[in-house]
Order: C-alpha cells, then structure tokens, then sequence
C-alpha cells in the first residue's frame, strides 16, 4: 500500500479467517496473555480482570463481543489496551482479547469502500467501511462502538 | 484571586471555625476570660489578614466586632444573646462569601455592609445604654486593681490630733484598699502632707470624689501607677522604701509598675483549671506548629505507598522462595520498613475530627433554640484522626444524625420532666480510633426507637410481611430502608426518618459499618465504623476453586471450619447451617461463582455481622490475613458492586476484593442463599 497525505495507520487483528482494522489512535499497545482472574456473575465477553505491571484492567473477549463462536486462547491470542473515548472525556481502558495481531498498516481514505449492511443485535454496526487488497477482505471496525460503556452495562442488565 | 488570597481564604476558614468554637464556648460561659482573649485575638487576627490581602468589606466588618469585644473584655458591656448571634450571624456570612473566587463580589456583598452597619448599630446602642460612658475619654474599668499614688497637701494648717475632716478622709481612703501611708510633718506638728500607696479597685473618679468637700483645705494629686496589686511586690515595697529618703517620682514608678505588672503576668501562680488552660495552649501551639501540603501530594505519596507495598509483597514472594539468605534478609527489612512508612504516610492524610465537632456545636445551638428543646452537646475524642475526605464526606450524613437526635429524639423540656428525666437533654459524640479503625458515636438520652412503631409502618409500605418475625435488631435496622425513610409521615412517628438510608449509603461508600441501639424512653445510640484508609485494607485472603478472594477484615467475627457437604442444602427445608452450635444463613462463594471443579472436604465458614445481623460466607480455604491494596474494577464492571476492588497478589495475579454487604444483598435480591 502507498503512503499518501490521507492515509492513516491502522492496526489489522484476526478473529478466526476474518480480518479486522482499527484506528491505533486507540491502541495504547499489544500484549501477549497473561493471567486472567476471572469475575464471577458476569456476562460471557468479560473475560474477567488482568495485571498490567501493576495496572488492574478489565479484559474483554472481542470475539464474543461480536456474536463471533467462543475460541480457546492459543499462543497467537493476543490482548489490545484499548483507550476508548467516552463520554465527559472519560476514557475506557479495557483489555480487548483477539486472536491474532498482524500488523500496522497506512490505509488511505479512497481505498476504503462503503460497509455493508450488517445486521448486529439491536445496535448500530461497528462496521464503518472495508478494504478489498485482491479480495482479501480488511473490515474497518470502529472500536468505540463495539465496547462502548452504556453498551457494557445494556448487557449487564438483560 | 492570587495565591496570597487563596492562602488568605484557606486561613480564614480554620479562624472562623475557630471563631464558632469560641462564641459557643463563650456563650455557655459568659465570665470566662480565656475563650474570650481567643476570640478577641482571632477576630483581631482575620480583621488584620483581611485588610491586608484587599478583603476590606471583611476587615471592616471584623473590625466593629473587633470593637465590641474589646469593649467586652474591658469588662464594658455584658456577653449577651444578641452579641453572640449577631457575631455568629456575621462570620457566617463571611464564610459563605470566602467560597466565592471574585474578590470583588465579596468586597461589593450588600450583605457585609448590613451585617456590619448591625454591629456598628448594636454597638451604638450599647453605647447610648451605658450613657456614653463606653466612648467617652478616660472611661474607668471598673473592678480593675490598681496601684495609685496619692498625695495630699493641706494648705490650712493642721495637725493629726486635729479634728479636720482630712485626717478621716485620709483613714477612709486608707480603707478602701491596701494602703502605706507616709506622713510628713514640719517640727511644729503640722502636717505637710499625706503620701500614699493605694491599692484598690475603686476607680480614680470615685478617689478623686474623697475630695470633693475638701477642696478648699487641701490640694490633692492622684496618680495611678499601674494596673495590679503592687504593695504586695517585694520589689516595689523596696522602692517605696527607698521614696523615703529619695523623694517621688512619678516616671520611675510608673515604669517600675509596669515591669511588675509584665513580671507578675509571666510568674503568676495560676489556679488549677487556669493552669489546664496553659497547658492547653501550649499544647495547641505544639501541634499548631505544621506545614500545609496540597491534599494532590499527599494523595500521589500515598498512591506511590501502595506501589511499594505490591511491589514489596512481590519482592517478598520471591524471596522466601529463593535460597539466598541475603535476600530474605533484605526481603524481610524492606517489608518493616515499607509498612512503617506506609504507616507514617497515612497518617499524614489524616486530620482530627474537630472541626466537624464545631460545626456540630454550632448545629445543636441553632437547633435547639428554634425547636424550644433544651440540648447538651458533649464531645469526646475531637483529636480522633481520620482521612480528611472521609470526614467531608461524613459530615453531611453526621449533621442528619445529630439533627435526627435533636428534632426527633431528645424531648421538649416539660415531658422530660414528665418522664422523670434532667429538662436538658443530652447529645454525645463519641469518636476514637481502634486499629485500623475510626469510631463515630452519635447518642441521645431522648425518646428511643419505639420499633413497633417502625415495624407497624414498615408492614404499611410494604417492606416487610405482616406475618415476619423479625429480631429487635432487624426491625430498628428498617429505619436506614430507603422506602421507609423518605416517608415524611413515617418520621414524624418513629423519630428517625427522612435520608436515614443516604446515611447508610454513604458509610458504605466508604467501606464503613453502622449499627444503631435504642431503648425506649431511654435514647439511641447510632455507631459508625469507618476504615482509616480508602484504599489500604485488612483482609483474609480466601480461595474457592481457583480464584482468591479478599474478606475486609473489618466485618469478620469468627472463623469456622465445617465438612463440605452440609453446605448441601438444596433439598432442604431448614436453609440455615449449624456453626458453632447457631443457625447461619450462609452464602457460599463456590456454590454461587464456582461450580466448575471438584468440591473441597471441608469449608471455612466467615462469620460476618453486618448492621447487627450474622451471616456466613462459606470459603474453600482461608490462606491468610493479607494487607490489600484496594484497586478499583472500573467502571466495566459498575454493576459487580459485590466486589469493592481488586488487589494484587505477591506472586502478581489478582484477587477480587469482596462487599460483603453487597453480597448479601445479592444473595438476598435472587433468593440465592442456601
């Protein structure tokens, strides 16, 4: 891919054969998996709480998050810090749980088609645009909307 | 506003506090002189930072009470009602004023100008009562000793064996106080003149009047020397040896008066209770001596605290399981120390609870007067210490409690008297430190919790089925219910009421406990446990299954081990277990959370009293007592309110932090309990 005035980086994760692009704005880093404590009486994409060299971050499984089947965690898992903007500037810092982080990549705005119509469960579709390299299908996902705060406790309450 | 004025309205805070504290005292005793100097220096004190940093609508106002008191302590007009109200009246204006950050505003506030032009007004009137004696020039003390030097020099020609009136007037004056008395006469036996040392506490004017009907025969001058009995100082009883032969002079002897007087001030042997006083004060000025540090720094030198502390648990982990002597050694003193500094760091945050003390002073005042209730606020333990948020935070829900005992509890005076009972009623707070641990006792000798009443209203809104047996206990612990509390009709009958459960709610905020006892015709006492620090606890570290869990240790009673299986109580009637010979509802953690893995042989039952009520939490195994530092979950995980946080572990893994007053709300909402 050519570097040109619009392009932006973006981080490219891997949920089974689909591949996933995020903006690294919100990506503080990438770690590999370390020991979750787990929470009971929690709904199934909280994966429970981890230890971040002393930082106590929620963990959250992407996968789950997006109606995706449950996958044991491998040696390729890998867990994104996520600093997802919220309301009144407070940040959510979550632990997200993909199964493969591939690389960072410029993708320019022109190379970014239109997203198809998703249908996710009563919520607006965090897919906001796809890349087609060949067909190899990258989906441009926004993060904030997959974990958003008010989502989390929605769930939480059903 | 500039940090010298930020500094100057911090400053000013503390004084008005001050400030309040002295006028109660001073009100309940009018004679007192020491509460009054302090008021009088602290008044003197904001009047003169006011002015200085460009608050002048304070300094003015400060500066005609300034003069009000000073009339007081010159002993010129009474402390009155009307005195300490429109003083306390006018502070409180000021502190209302302090918050706003426009220091113009407060310069401009109408309601300065009023509060001043009042005690300009009151002090007028004071004036006009007294005859204009107050501002009038050389206006006597009245009852102040003092030493006077009076000489009396006939111009008609008499001698001691005479019959003028003068040599009466002489032995009246004598009499009037303590008297040396030189006489000297010409060799003819006529008196030249009559010298005296007087000491008395009639005033000049009333000295000068001796002479009235005499004037014609003598020529009399009267010097006060200086304030205080002087004929019984060695040092001046020596001078006035010495004036024999050397003559008067009055400048010598009023400045000897005057080193007297600053001796006598500084020696004086001082009654038992005035002596109690000093010691106060210098115990006052030892503690007074402090630095101020921003509540952020000390906030940030505690975060770092906790830091060191996992990073020490985990230094330590690794240490016992290594075979270096050395460094267990080093492991072992690094642990002493860390906990002596966290120890030390602590403490710094903390402050003593005096000063809600004196807002509450100032509570049950207002209070009591405009209810016609007569109230006795007594306080004991104003130096506990506690966190400084922590007592912000307290003193919302603590004035609801004191005013609670106050409106609802103590009596009106004539059906104390009915009762039986002192017309004063009395509302104690307690506060001391136990452990880790603050104490708040908030008690009154009124009415009590009539709890037929509570569990009559109660049933009525539905909290709790007509048929329910409930304990003593259980019923009184109703009144902190939300939906019994706001029902204003429901206070107006049980005593306790309205925000009784935002009380409970805000204790729990802060990790604390409240339990209340009340008898009937007797008072109620309402106790409240709350942890010195919001983010360091003592806890039992505990596992179920694979997970650790902390217990704060601040709810735990006793610790049982029972075998596993009559925990199995799902086809069971009876849904208590039998520990330590009682019934206990019991909450078992693997049953609810942890189902996965093979069940233990046996569990340790934690018995935890909550609000007087004991329950059990059934664990696999209790590893030990631990000291957590608290993490917060976050807001992803708002709603698991059971748990208070987490903590990590020395070996870096994490252990959940329990509520168990949460918990057993949880298991109450779903029926979960065994």
């Amino acid at each position: 891919m050519k570097n040109a005035p619009e392009a932006r980086p973006y981080l490219i994760f891997s949920l089974g054969q689909e591949k996933f692009a995020i903006n690294v704005d919100h990506v503080q880093e990438v770690v590999e998996v370390v020991p979750i404590t787990k929470v009971p009486n929690v709904p199934d994409f909280m994966l429970g709480i981890i230890n971040l060299r002393g930082r106590v971050l929620p963990l959250l499984d992407t996968r789950v998050k997006l109606n995706l089947p449950k996958k044991e965690v491998t040696k390729k898992s890998r867990i994104l810090i996520l600093d997802i903007p919220g309301e009144d500037n407070k940040n959510l810092e979550i632990g997200a749980l993909v199964d493969v982080a591939n690389e960072v990549v410029s993708i320019r705005e022109a190379d970014i088609q239109e997203a198809p119509a998703v249908e996710m469960n009563k919520q607006a579709t965090p897919i906001t645009g796809l890349l087609n390299d060949n067909g190899d299908i990258t989906m441009i996902i926004d993060i904030s909307r997959v974990f958003s705060l008010q989502d989390i406790i929605q769930v939480n309450n059903n | 506003m500039d940090s010298n004025q930020q500094r100057f309205v911090e400053d000013a805070l503390d004084l008005l506090n001050e400030l309040d504290e002295g006028l109660m005292q001073l009100e309940e005793n009018p004679q007192a002189t020491a509460p009054l100097e302090q008021l009088f220096r602290t008044i003197h004190t904001i009047k003169g930072a006011a002015n200085m940093f460009g608050f002048e609508a304070i300094g003015a106002l400060s500066h005609q009470l300034e003069a009000l008191f000073d009339l007081v302590r010159q002993g010129k007009i009474p402390v009155t009602d009307g005195l300490i109200s429109i003083t306390l009246q006018a502070f409180d204006k000021v502190r209302g004023l302090l918050k706003e950050s426009d220091i113009q505003k407060i310069n401009a506030s109408v309601e300065l100008k009023e509060h001043t032009e009042i005690a300009t007004h009151f002090l007028h009137q004071v004036d006009i009562a007294s005859g204009g004696m107050l501002s009038a020039e050389g206006a006597y003390h009245k009852n102040e000793v003092a030493t006077f030097y009076i000489k009396i020099s006939p111009v008609i020609s008499i001698t001691t064996q005479g019959n003028h009136p003068l040599v009466f007037i002489v032995q009246d004056l004598e009499s009037v106080g303590t008297a040396k008395t030189f006489l000297q006469e010409n060799a003819t036996g006529e008196i030249v003149c009559w010298e005296l040392f007087l000491t008395t506490t009639s005033p000049q004017p009333e000295l000068e009047s001796f002479f009235l009907f005499v004037e014609q025969d003598c020529k009399a001058e009267i010097h006060k020397l200086g304030a205080g009995n002087l004929c019984e100082d060695e040092e001046f009883n020596q001078a006035v040896e010495s004036f024999v032969s050397e003559g008067f002079n009055l400048e010598i002897f009023q400045a000897l008066a005057a080193t007297i007087a600053e001796k006598n001030r500084l020696t004086a042997p001082f009654s038992d209770e005035e002596e109690e006083e000093i010691n106060l004060s210098r115990k006052k000025i030892k503690s007074n001596a402090v630095i101020k540090v921003s509540k952020y720094k000390i906030d940030e030198l505690l975060d770092w605290i906790s830091e060191l502390i996992i990073l020490q648990t985990q230094v330590s982990t690794i240490a016992s399981a290594s075979t270096s002597n050395k460094l267990r050694d080093a492991a072992e003193r690094l642990e002493i120390i860390t906990t002596r500094l966290r120890d030390t760091s602590l403490e710094i945050g903390l402050v003593p609870v005096e000063t809600l003390v004196t807002k509450f002073k100032r509570l049950v005042r207002d209070l009591s007067r405009s209810l016609h209730k007569k109230v006795n606020f007594l306080s004991e333990g104003a130096e506990t210490e506690m966190d400084k948020d922590v007592i912000e935070l307290m003193a919302e829900p603590l004035m609801h409690m004191i005013r609670n005992a106050i409106d609802h509890g103590i009596e009106k005076p004539e059906q104390r008297r009915a009762a039986g009972k002192s017309e004063h009623g009395t509302v104690r707070l307690k506060a001391f430190n136990s452990s880790a641990y603050a104490h708040i006792l908030v008690s009154d000798d009124g009415k009590g919790i009539d709890s037929a009443v509570v569990l009559k209203k109660a049933i009525e809104q539905g909290l709790v089925q007509p048929d329910a047996e409930l304990s003593e206990a259980d019923t009184l612990n109703l009144i902190f219910h939300a939906g019994l509390s706001t029902a204003s009709q429901v206070s107006d009958v049980s005593g306790r009421g309205v925000g009784m459960d935002v009380v409970r709610q805000r204790i729990h905020e802060l990790r604390g406990s409240v339990s209340v006892k009340s008898q009937l015709g007797k008072g109620t006492s309402i106790h409240i446990k709350l942890p010195l620090s919001r983010s360091i606890i003592d806890g039992l570290l505990v596992r179920v299954a694979e997970a650790r869990y902390v217990v704060p240790l601040s709810f735990v009673d006793r610790i049982d081990r029972i075998p596993y299986q009559e925990l199995n109580l799902e086809h069971r009637l009876n849904k208590t277990v039998i520990v330590n010979g009682e019934p206990l509802s019991v909450f078992s953690l693997r049953k609810h959370f942890h189902e996965e893995s093979e069940p233990p042989k046996t569990s340790d039952i934690i018995s935890i009293t909550l609000e007087g009520i004991t329950k059990g939490l059934a664990v696999d195994r209790i590893e030990g007592k631990m000291q957590a530092v608290l993490k917060p979950l976050g807001d992803v995980y708002q709603q698991q309110d059971y748990l208070a946080g987490s903590t990590i572990l020395g070996d870096g893994t994490l252990a959940l932090v329990l509520d168990p007053q949460r918990l057993f709300k949880l298991a109450d909402n779903k029926s979960l309990t065994l």
